[in-house]
């Protein structure tokens, strides 16, 4: 035989083999039957002592997965220090994950049957809701009161009525932050007229050399919140609810309008700055380089002196973006009653400390009053409780869209005469129901 | 006079086998796994990762017809984006003569430079560099305030056209492809060093004694001599270049609107946010069957010692 035939021999044993081995260790990974699907129907009350059916005797290290660093970090570290003190059997450890980076390394591992973490908070509510329905998460439907909570915010993370994600303390993104000192100095008042908004904004304008609104950057998701408060402002919260829902497209001509009579006559004339990196653009701001800033409120906690703090919305703006991070616990989790647990604890108890802190949150939990809160929470509550809450557009609709959404609003934002090809874009991509 | 000495076939199958389940297993296996799944066939049983599609070509079809694979309005007006396949060849088309006419240079001007060595070093840091770090200090690099290129436009009179060059479509692409230049320069100014220190000293000090110039010596002997190093650089140039991902995904991740995806980008999306695994083999297998005629050409070159 010649070389050449020996060796075609060779590779196709080779390939055969391959197959044969492969197939036999997927088969001994596979898994031998679907994933139960677990409901937890015991109430767990906060003790520090185990029930009589579990032998738990050393201490539990539960891991905990969350998208906070730096000064948040420091706020939510506050909380757990609080559930170690009063559940002395679980320690916790802490493991930073935004939810970008969850969202990628969790299913994998989900599959595998192993999970990043016991506990895992992610804001990304469609994303809870689709591993739940795959059976990674436990229901926690029986694990508290959902009437003790703000209304709706269970929906994202509910499927065939069992709840997978049990909220945590909320944010809103109320409007574009100022500092109090700056606009003392030039002699400058919040506006109330949307005249008024671009007379500031040729003011700020002239006084700064250079554009007054900073442009946060990081995956996209600080100009999408921007671009939503334009779609509410002058939309309506209806509209921003119909575009989740895909009953209204962005090529309708009131989108469209919206888009094209406010926000890109803005980019136009140079009223917002390229996208800076958000935590960069938030010192920039703080420093006296840029005027304002459109940001979430845990800008509060994250600034020197919370009390030269102002923010405003848009002039006749009548809704308010808010959001929380939901808890889940991945059905892998070696500690399940632990886990629960401290999920439980986070969603009731845990809030109220969390809004004591310097995290900039409000409580969804019913039972903490507005007094528990830090102060100047306090002052951003009296501002927005007459408008309507929302859910966030991007993070309600999630998946690839979400990020084609962020990737396409920066194109519009250093391109804005690409109005149309960014809308027609967006619609077209919209994901089918 | 060779001697045959007859090796047992038990010795054989004791050396191949242990290596040989490796390579099939974590090689042959995966590879296989992952064409079946491009065409929407479940690789293990009882596990159903491809839903209710059909096994047939309906993954193909779906990432060939997608806007973020190609871009056919973008290529009629030839404006980004134009879709990560077109990016991976515009790609290859600047990086593969920078890299290989920087590097041939770099090489030879540092040959007989008293500290080539340490200069050398330096340039070869950006290969050590983790990529995902290389793409952060790209990002950081075109920045408007900090980025050094902006500085360097200043100090040239040209501070007027500064701006933050990875964010704006037009120039996104292209600003990652000159940093990759920076970050990859290393490795073919390492390739043709030791490429050059293996030509014999007497065949240029011959060529001198001729009355040969630099021009004539660089042409006519050091760059063909060279033909081995420089397939194996345009070879592993290529590859890369085809299979870049931690820069764009650190730096743009693609943006902005597309203008510089790349397709191991777009077969990262489809796996991790998506989770749409039959769609990211299927970027893969076109991944493999782009790179392949290059790697058989360079494996053909190689095994005929260069002489191609």
């Amino acid at each position: 035989m010649e070389i050449q035939t020996k060796l075609i021999i060779a590779i196709i044993i080779a390939f055969v083999i391959g197959v044969v081995v492969g197939y036999g260790v997927g088969l001994m990974q596979a898994p031998s039957q679907p994933a139960q699907t677990v409901t937890v129907t015991t109430t767990i009350t906060q003790t520090t002592t185990a029930p009589a059916t579990t032998v738990t005797t050393a201490p539990v290290t539960l891991t905990v997965v969350g998208p906070w660093a730096g000064d948040e970090m420091k706020a939510f570290m506050e909380v757990l220090k609080e559930f170690e003190r009063t559940h002395p059997n679980i320690k916790v450890e802490y493991r930073i994950y935004r939810a970008e980076d969850l969202a990628s390394i969790a299913p994998p591992q989900f599959a595998a049957n192993m999970t990043p973490g016991d506990v895992i908070f992610t804001a990304w509510g469609w994303w809870v809701k689709k591993m739940g329905e795959e059976g990674h998460l436990y229901d926690l439907s029986n694990l508290v009161n959902t009437d003790e909570y703000v209304k709706g915010i269970f929906d994202p993370v509910t499927s065939n009525g069992k709840i997978y994600g049990l909220p945590f303390t909320a944010w809103a993104k109320p409007g574009f932050w100022y500092r109090k000192s700056f606009f003392e100095k030039y002699g400058l008042e919040p506006p109330k007229t949307w005249d008024d908004f671009l007379k500031l904004l040729d003011k700020l304008k002239e006084i700064l050399n250079g554009p007054p609104i900073v442009t946060g950057d990081n995956v996209g998701w600080p100009i999408s919140d921007v671009t939503e408060h334009f779609i509410i402002t002058f939309g309506g919260p209806e509209l921003q609810l119909k575009l989740i829902k895909g009953e209204v497209k962005f090529t309708d001509p009131q989108v469209r309008e919206i888009f094209e009579k406010y926000l890109v006559p803005l980019l136009e004339k140079g009223y917002f700055s390229e996208p800076i990196e958000w935590t960069r653009a938030l010192e920039l701001w703080w420093k006296g380089k840029y005027a304002l800033y459109f940001m979430g409120t845990w800008i509060t906690g994250m600034v020197d002196d919370p009390d030269d703090l102002g923010f405003f919305p848009l002039p006749g703006c009548k809704g308010v973006v808010m959001g929380t991070d939901y808890i889940i616990v991945p059905k892998y989790t070696k500690y399940p009653k632990e886990a629960l647990e401290l999920a439980k604890w986070l969603a009731t108890e845990g809030q109220r400390v969390h809004v004591g802190t310097r995290a900039g949150k409000f409580a969804t939990w019913l039972k903490v009053g507005i007094e528990d809160h830090w102060k100047p929470m306090q002052e951003v509550y009296a501002k927005l409780k007459d408008k309507t809450p929302l859910p966030d557009l991007d993070d309600t609709v999630g998946g690839d869209w979400q990020k084609l959404f962020w990737d396409q609003l920066k194109l519009l934002w250093v391109d804005p005469g690409k109005l149309d090809q960014v809308l027609k874009t967006l619609a077209e991509n919209f994901p089918k129901k | 006079m060779v001697v045959k000495v007859k090796t047992p076939l038990t010795t054989k199958v004791t050396f191949l086998l242990p290596a040989s389940l490796l390579v099939l297993t974590f090689v042959v296996y995966p590879i296989i796994a992952t064409i079946m799944l491009s065409f929407n066939i479940n690789p293990i049983p009882n596990v159903n990762v491809v839903g209710d599609r059909k096994p047939g070509l309906e993954n193909y079809v779906k990432v060939l017809t997608n806007f973020k694979f190609i871009n056919i309005e973008g290529l009629k007006s030839f404006s980004f984006p134009m879709g990560a396949i077109i990016h991976n060849i515009i790609w290859i088309a600047i990086h593969l003569p920078l890299t290989l006419i920087t590097g041939l240079l770099l090489a030879i001007l540092l040959q007989n430079v008293k500290g080539g060595t340490i200069i050398r070093s330096f340039i070869f840091l950006g290969m050590v560099i983790p990529m995902i770090v290389g793409g952060l200090l790209i990002q950081f690099s075109f920045d408007r305030d900090l980025g050094v290129v902006n500085l360097f436009l200043k100090i040239m009179g040209l501070g007027f056209i500064a701006r933050s060059w990875t964010i704006y479509p037009d120039t996104a692409l292209f600003s990652l492809i000159l940093g990759s230049v920076w970050l990859w320069t290393g490795f073919t100014v390492t390739m043709y060093s030791a490429g050059l220190a293996s030509i014999p000293k007497e065949v240029i000090e011959a060529a001198i004694v001729d009355g040969a110039d630099f021009k004539t010596i660089l042409f006519k002997i050091i760059i063909p001599l060279l033909r081995p190093v420089t397939i194996t650089v345009v070879a592993m140039t290529i590859l890369w270049d085809l299979k870049i991902f931690d820069i764009v995904y650190a730096s743009t991740q693609g943006g902005p609107g597309g203008a510089s995806m790349v397709l191991a980008l777009l077969m990262y999306d489809f796996f991790a946010r998506l989770q749409d695994y039959p769609l990211s083999a299927t970027v893969a297998v076109i991944l493999t069957v782009v790179t392949l005629p290059v790697v058989a050409l360079w494996i053909k070159a190689t095994l005929r010692g260069g002489k191609t």
